[in-house]
């Protein structure tokens, strides 16, 4: 079957920004294309790296360069001095460009330590036997009978599930990065938050001091589901806080639902199932209102500012009804989704979670 | 000026008219990251100080049908009256956690059961003052014997 190539949709279609109905078939032709798929992770790790990539400022002498070669008349043609003085700046600035992007890809070297916890896993295609190392840009992948765990620096581990590839994106203090490609793995971080980070097609995990299972297939649909701590689950602007004992699950191209506790009953599962991924929100809604529970206000809190507006009253007055609200928190700035009230409003409904 | 005296006047007879009290939570509570690990967290309400209330606490459990206590890891976090309890008890037999609070004139007591599955929120018990050695029996018992978990 003839199929046109889709590279020149990628960088579009990795940000999202493709209509659904393009970015259906570029995903169908992505599904059985090795040569757009091979395109396709080269734009993401480019993108990955320009989004990492350090700001450096630029040497005041190259602006002095340039604001006098602006001041020469046009129609003159520039001394050979002024020539070499641009030359030189040009070569300045491709220089330290380069050198932030070697910094970015090669950080200092470092290399974390992979144990290998059962069959084969690989790092960049060897495969280890005992322990091996990784850097920022290697993948590491297990087939259906291999398990490894991975040191993330100073911070924590994670084990990486059979069937699983992985890519470390960052691995330096300030910043430890892995993209998941497909599978799972579980993390387990001891730093402060916002030192470890894990994407996958759909979400950005942001750890905030916890640890937790993350799996994903590979258009992106997966499950996070939080054991100790918090994660911030993250996608194009839109968060969904996810504390210990609770999920969220994510789609291709909606990103994160709304998190719920893993022993919420079926009945509101299926239905916050319906409300973020699917059409009829209105009747989701108001199962989801009806099964809450006290503990379910972690459901109702995110509900406020993913609901309607027509229909963020009613998700305020279940709440209301489920837990008193606190002394801070006003109806009128909960409705109009004030970030400081709902953060106060947050924290004070967690004492019941 | 006495608009600004009677609204101040106002305020501490509301944090005074609150009644000084324990709520427990889970880690998450928080907001601290150190406490992630944590058997629960809880915090001191109604105390105009809480940098000056006294908390005190032990683990009371019943092992093979004999009464023992264990002295208690409390742990204070980086906001002030918010704590962090660490199981410092043995895995075996069954246990709650007592917890002792003053602030002030006022006192304040809990009984906290803990499960297998952790702390157990809906057999929790607060008083105005320290539990008594019965009441700290009968919540055992009733752990005992399954109730609530």
């Amino acid at each position: 079957m003839f199929t046109r190539h889709v590279s020149r949709r990628l960088a579009a279609f990795i940000d999202g920004e493709l209509p659904p109905p393009k970015a259906r078939q570029a995903e169908v032709h992505l599904g059985r294309c090795a040569l757009c798929q091979a395109d396709r992770e080269q734009i993401r790790f480019g993108m990955e790296i320009l989004e990492h990539l350090p700001s450096v400022g630029a040497p005041e002498a190259i602006w002095a360069s340039i604001e006098a070669a602006c001041r020469e008349s046009p129609s003159r043609k520039p001394p050979a001095a002024h020539r070499w003085r641009l030359a030189f700046a040009a070569t300045l600035v491709l220089t330290l460009v380069g050198a932030a992007y070697w910094r970015v890809a090669h950080p200092f070297g470092v290399r974390w330590e992979v144990v290998r916890l059962a069959g084969s896993p690989a790092v960049d295609a060897k495969h280890i036997r005992g322990v091996g190392r990784i850097g920022a840009g290697e993948w590491i992948e297990t087939d259906s009978v291999s398990r490894a765990s991975v040191k993330v620096g100073q911070i924590g581990s994670v084990e990486i599930a059979p069937n699983t590839r992985v890519r470390v994106v960052t691995a330096r203090a300030g910043e430890h990065r892995l993209a998941l490609e497909r599978g799972e793995i579980r993390a387990r971080i001891y730093a402060p938050p916002r030192l470890f980070f894990v994407d996958i097609r759909s979400g950005t995990a942001v750890d905030l001091g916890c640890e937790y299972v993350l799996n994903t297939d590979e258009d992106g649909s997966g499950l996070l589901r939080v054991t100790k701590g918090w994660v911030s689950f993250q996608w194009k602007g839109r968060e969904s806080l996810v504390p210990a004992g609770a999920s969220c699950q994510t789609r291709a191209l909606l990103g994160p639902g709304i998190p719920y506790f893993d022993d919420a009953s079926e009945t509101l599962k299926q239905a916050l199932e319906h409300f973020s991924f699917e059409e009829g929100q209105s009747d989701a809604l108001s199962i989801i209102l009806g099964e809450s529970r006290v503990r379910d206000t972690l459901t109702l809190w995110h509900l406020l500012s993913r609901a309607e507006v027509t229909d963020r009253e009613r998700v305020y007055d279940r709440i209301a009804v489920l837990a008193p609200v606190p002394a801070g928190v006003s109806r009128e700035q909960a409705l109009k989704l004030d970030p400081e009230t709902l953060r106060l409003w947050k924290e004070e409904l967690a004492w019941t979670w | 000026m006495l608009r600004l005296a009677i609204t101040a006047c106002a305020g501490v007879a509301l944090v005074l008219a609150e009644e000084f009290t324990f709520t427990i939570g889970s880690p998450v509570a928080s907001q601290d990251f150190h406490f992630k690990a944590a058997t629960f967290v809880f915090r001191t309400q109604g105390c105009a100080d809480p940098a000056k209330s006294q908390i005190s606490g032990t683990a009371e459990g019943l092992v093979n049908g004999a009464r023992r206590s264990v002295a208690l890891k409390v742990v204070a976090g980086s906001k002030p009256g918010v704590y962090a309890v660490y199981q410092s008890w043995p895995a075996e037999g069954q246990w709650v956690v007592n917890l002792k609070g003053t602030c002030a004139n006022a006192s304040a007591g809990a009984i906290v059961p803990v499960g297998p599955k952790g702390f157990i929120r809906e057999s929790s018990k607060f008083f105005p003052r320290p539990a008594t050695d019965a009441e700290i029996g009968t919540s055992l018992t009733a752990l005992a014997k399954g109730e609530g978990k």
